[in-house]
């Protein structure tokens, strides 16, 4: 193993000038991962991204489990959108188990999967907001955050690790008197979030530093196979609701917000939109929903499958497309389960993006990239 | 391991792809009823390369296509300029300790190509197995499809590290998510017990 | 025999009695007396009312408390209170406190929750005692290859330095520490040792995250002192003086932002960026460079950097007020003072009073600080308000805006003030 260096470990002779840093994992500015960042003066020469500080080994642990308790471990990588994350593998585990899933279930999931959405936008942009030093824009979104942190509360009783999806359905059905709190507070939400143009989108401090930095261009998005927000703030028209809708969002009528300039700006602004559009379809979907009926299928504790199968879901999550590759053998327990995250995929972008840069750029390029790591660790 | 796949009734809704919906592809028994515009992708691969694929699958919105490793940088190279799919979504290692292999099964999907958006192709390929692993030094090696697709990088190499596949080709072989001391099997291999389990 | 001295012995008491006195006895006669002779001795007592001031006379003030004012105002009129209390350490020191609490619960409205709330019952306004505590008692670590003698002198010289900034600074007719002729120039001079104090010590950390900010620093600093000091040249035309008080005082009848609010713009902006409020705190941008090259300080090392930019916050606040907003002029507001604040009653054979008031300050001199404070205080608003509006802006963004635009606009604030002064409306000959 002597050529395959750790990175940070391979000490490679370099120019005087070069200083290199390493931002990260205790760093007021990487989140839960490192970035080995070589700097010539205020520019960035060489970035090397490190995740793995919060690798769980989720894969691993959900082959030792059965298809039913896999559910609550499988959410933690992002447990502040812990609904889609498990989403595709609840899809996975329904066509492998061979169960029908009730209709209300399926706008249940909808609405669920949506606020998530939110509530994990919120918790970006408060912490886009910071790495942009604007403390503001921190703690309106954390703030707001709880207003739709309240609804979930109310659908699943827990706050953050919902474990609301499980194959079949979902766990239990919405309380009484949902729909009106529902759509009272998502209207609320829909209006505080347009506020935020004032403070931040519209800042012009804001625009002059984050237009034009770390340019992704249409190309490139889909040669690094990036995916979600990042995608479609370069121009590629890509949502999983539209073109491959899962569950009912084919009845649900989703705009997909794509902008051209593929810069950080438009990276930043691409999930504020889609936020504004998940309020529309939660709208929808509590019109849509049929008012009673069952929203489970009943499942034993230990469901047996319908033999070997491989299948693999996606669906589109707060930072993009989520896909979960489930292989079967017939036994209870998933004889392999591989998480294809939107983060892990976006990842690729960010060496490529940051070269170049300079080093103030650094936290604006990186957090637009939506990226989440201990989503991108697993 | 090769798949049957029966239908989910869960996803019985009107499809808007230009193929009609195909409810059931009963990929073992009665093959005749697959959906067509994934049968003609696989047609096409099969048209191109003989037996040198094997169609794994064909149902709604996903291909699987088998291939040796020999073979795997052209079928990918032919995926990707004949067929449009541009990027890749996953590449996954799954262990066989029981057939001694490792199989590594590239998702591949398309922005380009409208058509395509809904697909999934599923490009899978084994490399030989061994016990012992010394990682990146024995036979379990496979080639890279970095050149092909460049969005396997970061994927390929997880699979060094949890698997022990080395890439040849690859460059930039090192770890990514495990410790940097890590000197124990690669851990997504079957006989890499978790303790109390 | 009883529970709470069970092995008590009278002998044993009276001894210690006798150590007690023993103790005393000789520590009164050997340190004591001959203080108190050293006093009477050596130490020049001054001259009160005629008389000069021996014990038996400050013995006397328990009697009469009025009959201390003469020693107070004695004492007032050293340079060490100056130095000290009023218009120098203490003051600038109390404004700064209320400034951090100001800022935290503005900051707090702004951002819809509520800030320091439990410390101190009334609105957390003990926080900053807190935090304070909490910094006196932390380890302080210092890195292990760092230049170790500079790196502790570096907070403490970087207080220093506001310190005498401070010093400069008019509070009211009369009040300043330092009253120089040239005082702008040294505003200026003091200025400019910012910067070294900071590259010293994030050099002297030997750590790049201190590196890279104490460079920054640097870098923002200096092309910001020109814009600063060329914003200021307008003021200086017009008065013809460098002395901050005579500035303050030829604003008697306006303040100079009415004619030079170019140049007002121009400092306030400069001020911020010299202050490294956001959004020019580039030097502490901490999802960069950590906490710039304020990193490797901790404990009370750090407290002493923090208290030392909240006096120069309080510093600049003052120095736009004196310069543009008309220093300590403002309405009378503060009223004269009774001769006596109660009028002598007659209790029986006794007459109790007249009690006087406190005639410790003049009227002019209380209503300038008044009005000094409150139009920093305004100041002081203005600083802090962008931290609730504005992200952080990059370092290119700020060397341009800093080399190309504002010293553009510090040029043009010159020429409105030579047109005035020529054009005579301004200036000797003109209104003044």
């Amino acid at each position: 193993m002597t050529d395959i260096m750790p990175p940070g470990l391979a000490l490679k002779k370099v120019d005087e000038r070069i200083m290199t840093l390493n931002v990260g994992p205790q760093h007021p500015g990487s989140g839960h991962m490192r970035i080995v960042v070589q700097i010539d003066g205020d520019y960035i020469v060489a970035c090397d991204p490190d995740p793995g500080y919060v690798h769980r080994g989720e894969e691993k642990m959900a082959e030792y489990r059965n298809y039913i308790t896999n559910v609550p471990h499988l959410e933690r990588p992002v447990i502040h959108d812990s609904c889609n994350v498990l989403y595709p593998y609840v899809l996975g585990a329904e066509e492998i188990l061979g169960i029908e899933v009730p209709e209300r279930a399926k706008y249940v999931r909808v609405i669920c999967s949506e606020l998530n959405r939110c509530i994990y936008t919120m918790y970006w942009l408060a912490i886009y907001g910071i790495f942009l030093g604007h403390s503001t824009m921190f703690m309106w979104p954390a703030g707001d955050r709880e207003l739709l942190i309240d609804l979930m509360e109310k659908v699943s009783g827990a706050r953050v690790t919902h474990a609301h999806f499980i194959p079949g359905g979902v766990r239990n059905d919405l309380p009484a008197n949902f729909e009106d709190v529902c759509l009272r507070q998502v209207n609320y939400f829909e209006k505080r979030i347009k506020e935020y143009a004032a403070v931040f989108y519209d800042n012009p401090i804001l625009i002059s530093r984050t237009r034009d930095t770390g340019v992704l261009t249409r190309e490139n998005a889909i040669r690094y196979g990036t995916t979600g927000s990042v995608l479609r703030a370069s121009g590629v028209d890509y949502d999983l609701r539209v073109k491959a809708p899962y569950d009912v969002y084919e009845e649900l009528d989703v705009h997909t917000n794509v902008l051209k300039e593929g810069d950080s700006y438009a990276r930043s602004k691409v999930p504020w939109l889609d936020m504004m559009e998940s309020c529309n379809i939660i709208r929808q979907a509590l019109q849509k929903m049929p008012k009673s009926g069952s929203v489970r299928t009943k499942l034993k504790p230990n469901p047996k499958t319908k033999g070997p199968a491989t299948v693999y879901k996606r669906v589109e999550s707060g930072r993009g497309s989520l896909g979960c590759y489930i292989v079967s053998d017939g036994k209870t327990e998933p004889y392999r389960v591989k998480m294809s995250v939107p983060s892990f995929r976006n990842l690729l972008a960010m060496p490529n993006l940051l070269i170049g840069e300079k080093l103030g750029n650094m936290p604006s390029v990186y957090w637009s990239l939506n990226y989440w790591p201990v989503e991108a660790d697993r | 391991m090769s798949s049957d796949s029966e239908n989910p009734a869960t996803e019985a809704k009107p499809e808007e792809k230009p193929t009609p919906p195909k409810p059931a592809a009963k990929a073992e028994e009665k093959p005749e009823e697959l959906p067509a515009f994934e049968k003609g992708i696989s047609d096409k691969l099969v048209e191109k390369f003989g037996d040198k694929v094997q169609v794994d699958f064909v149902k709604e919105d996903r291909v699987g296509i088998k291939t040796s490793k020999e073979n795997v940088h052209d079928v990918a190279q032919f995926i990707r300029d004949d067929l449009h799919y541009d990027h890749a979504e996953s590449v996954t290692g799954v262990d066989f300790p029981a057939d001694n292999e490792i199989e590594v099964v590239y998702h591949l999907g398309s922005y380009t190509e409208s058509s395509l958006a809904r697909q999934v192709l599923t490009l899978a390929t084994r490399a030989p197995r061994e016990s012992n692993p010394i990682p990146g030094q024995d036979s379990t090696k496979l080639p890279s499809l970095r050149d092909v697709f460049y969005s396997v990088e970061f994927g390929e190499r997880e699979v060094f590290e949890m698997l022990g596949v080395y890439f040849d080709g690859h460059p930039d072989n090192r770890r990514l998510l495990l410790p940097e001391d890590w000197a124990d099997l690669p851990p997504l291999r079957k006989d890499f017990a978790i303790k109390g389990r | 025999m009883s529970a709470i001295a069970p092995k008590f012995k009278l002998s044993e008491f009276i001894k210690s009695l006798l150590d007690n006195a023993f103790w005393t006895v000789l520590l009164a006669s050997l340190i004591g007396l001959p203080a108190i002779q050293v006093v009477l001795f050596y130490i020049e007592m001054p001259v009160i009312n005629g008389e000069l001031l021996t014990p038996f006379l400050a013995l006397t003030w328990l009697a009469d408390p009025t009959r201390s004012l003469p020693i107070l105002k004695a004492f007032m009129a050293t340079d060490m209170f100056r130095v000290m209390v009023f218009p120098g350490f203490g003051f600038a020191a109390l404004i700064a406190a209320g400034t951090i609490f100001i800022e935290r619960k503005m900051l707090a409205k702004l951002q819809l929750r509520v800030g320091p709330f439990y410390c101190g019952k009334i609105e957390g306004i003990l926080q900053l005692m807190g935090d304070g505590l909490k910094l006196i008692s932390k380890e302080i670590i210092i890195p292990a290859k760092a230049d170790k003698p500079i790196f502790w002198a570096a907070p403490v010289i970087f207080v220093a330095t506001a310190a005498a900034f401070v010093a400069l600074i008019p509070v009211a007719p009369g009040w300043v520490v330092a009253d120089v002729d040239l005082g702008l120039l040294a505003v200026f001079a003091v200025i400019g040792f910012f910067p070294i104090v900071t590259i010293l010590s994030a050099w002297s950390a030997n750590s790049k995250f201190p590196f890279i900010g104490g460079i920054r620093a640097l870098f923002q600093m200096v092309s910001f002192e020109i814009p600063l000091i060329l914003s200021l040249l307008g003021v200086v035309i017009l008065t013809g003086t460098l002395n901050l008080s005579e500035i303050a005082a030829s604003q008697t009848n306006f303040p100079w932002i009415v004619f030079l609010p170019v140049g007002a713009i121009v400092f306030f902006i400069t001020m911020l960026a010299e202050l490294e409020r956001i959004p020019f705190d580039l030097p502490e941008a901490e999802s960069e460079i950590v906490a710039g090259w304020l990193t490797e300080f901790s404990g009370m090392m750090y407290g002493l950097v923090q208290l030392g930019t909240y006096l120069k916050l309080y510093a600049f606040a003052g120095l736009f007020v004196v310069l543009f907003l008309g220093g300590w002029n403002g309405p009378m507001v503060v009223p004269p003072f009774p001769e006596e604040l109660l009028t002598g009653v007659q209790v029986g054979p006794l007459t109790v009073g007249p009690f006087p008031g406190l005639p410790l300050f003049d009227q002019e001199m209380l209503n300038g600080t008044l009005w000094f404070v409150l139009k920093t205080v305004g100041v002081i608003f203005f600083i802090l308000l962008p931290r609730g509006v504005f992200p952080r802006i990059r370092i290119d963004m700020l060397l341009s805006l800093g080399w190309t635009k504002l010293i553009g606009l510090a040029f043009v604030n010159i020429f409105i003030a030579l047109g005035l002064l020529y054009a005579g409306v301004l200036g000797p000959g003109g209104l003044q």
